[in-house]
């Protein structure tokens, strides 16, 4: 099967941003990202965009199409239609064309401590911590995430609030604090109870619903902070 | 990342009493249109509204409605504004505003209740 598709490209030169229109025959079996390859190579070399695994593992190729933050490498073009609009991921500053500024949200990420926090850290003699397949299963899920960022573009509370952790950060912190084996529970915490963290949730739900990895950013958002309410009441208590 | 007692305390207990208060205003919402419009033709008359507030459970019922609905919608404002990046900047500004708003529309609204 082959179709004559018009991929709509948002560009960015550092100056103006402006659409570019391309046109091309698209074969069964090609994914959003071999379309802007072929476009690359065939068209307007001068194309940017990001991509390294090109099968879902790196998260570096998400951008918006039509309208929704996507993987390209893991959207077929033939499955979206013959109209493609791509677009740089929102929340976060365009450097050129499809390429944008993950800084903070890496940054954010970092923020909150996701690894491991033990007491008995002791690289010279190693430790093995055991774990049931239940309290694996506690945190599994959320150890998908391949920092994509399409979460963060969709989600509401970060374009109004440009320090908001965001769903990513968050989830990475709910990863950890589900964690049997961590003891850095209280510490991280406190990183996502200031008014820049949970609180600013509107449990719109967007990022579950754009996640590639269907992790549900949505969820753990919501148990960090059910988790950090039961927290910070009893510490007031103590 | 500061902190101040403010943002340890508000945030969680904020959050909790937002759900807390949103039930029961849409409670509170239904029995005050209960009396006021479905038991008589004249619940609304002057008269009627001065008898009913007579009575302390009528009272106690209404600074009740009255404490939740402020702190519903004070706490509701901080919220909003502290989604902006404005609002994250003057945290501090914002949480005292709001909350003493709340404070004074229920103790304005609770001395106008005492007065019937
Ligand atoms: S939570 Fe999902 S959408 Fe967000 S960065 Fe991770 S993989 Fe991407
Ligand atoms: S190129 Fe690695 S996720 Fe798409």
């Amino acid at each position: 099967m082959e179709r004559e598709v018009l991929f709509r490209i948002r560009r960015f030169d550092g100056d103006k941003s402006y659409w570019q229109d391309f046109r091309f025959t698209a074969k069964r079996g090609m994914t959003v990202l071999d379309g802007l390859y072929y476009i690359k190579e065939n068209l307007d070399g001068s194309l940017a965009f990001r991509a390294s695994c090109r099968m879902g593992v790196c998260g570096s190729c998400a951008v918006k199409i039509n309208g929704k933050p996507r993987l390209a490498c893991e959207t077929q073009i033939l499955d979206i239609g013959s109209t493609l609009e791509i677009e740089p991921l929102d929340n976060m500053p365009v450097l050129k064309d499809l390429i944008v500024d993950m800084d903070d949200f890496f940054r954010k990420h970092e923020a909150v401590k996701p690894y491991l926090m033990r007491e008995d850290d002791d690289y010279e003699n190693p430790k093995e911590l055991l774990q049931t397949p239940k309290e694996l299963h506690a945190y599994y899920d959320f150890t998908l995430c391949i920092k994509c960022g399409a979460c963060y573009s969709a989600c509401p509370a970060s374009a109004t609030r440009s320090d908001y952790l965001g769903p990513a950060a968050i989830t990475a912190a709910y990863r950890f604090c589900a964690d049997s084996r961590d003891e850095g529970k209280e510490e991280r915490l406190s990183l996502v109870s200031g008014s820049e963290g949970v609180w600013r949730c509107h449990f719109n739900a967007e990022c579950s619903e754009v996640c590639p990895k269907s992790i549900e950013p949505a969820k753990a958002v919501q148990k960090m902070r059910l988790m950090s309410a039961i927290h910070m009441i009893k510490s007031i208590f103590r | 990342m500061s902190e101040s007692h403010t943002r340890k305390v508000l945030e969680p207990f904020g959050w909790v009493f937002q759900m807390i208060t949103g039930l029961l205003l849409f409670a509170f919402v239904i029995f005050h249109l209960y009396i006021t419009h479905l038991t008589s033709h004249d619940a609304l008359e002057y008269a009627k509204v001065v008898q009913r507030l007579s009575n302390p459970a009528i009272k106690a019922f209404y600074w009740l409605f009255l404490a939740s609905a402020s702190f519903h919608a004070f706490n509701g404002l901080r919220a909003i504004l502290l989604d902006t990046d404005f609002g994250g900047r003057n945290e501090r500004a914002v949480n005292t505003l709001t909350m003493a708003l709340f404070v004074v529309a229920v103790v304005y609204g609770g001395l106008l209740l005492i007065t019937f």
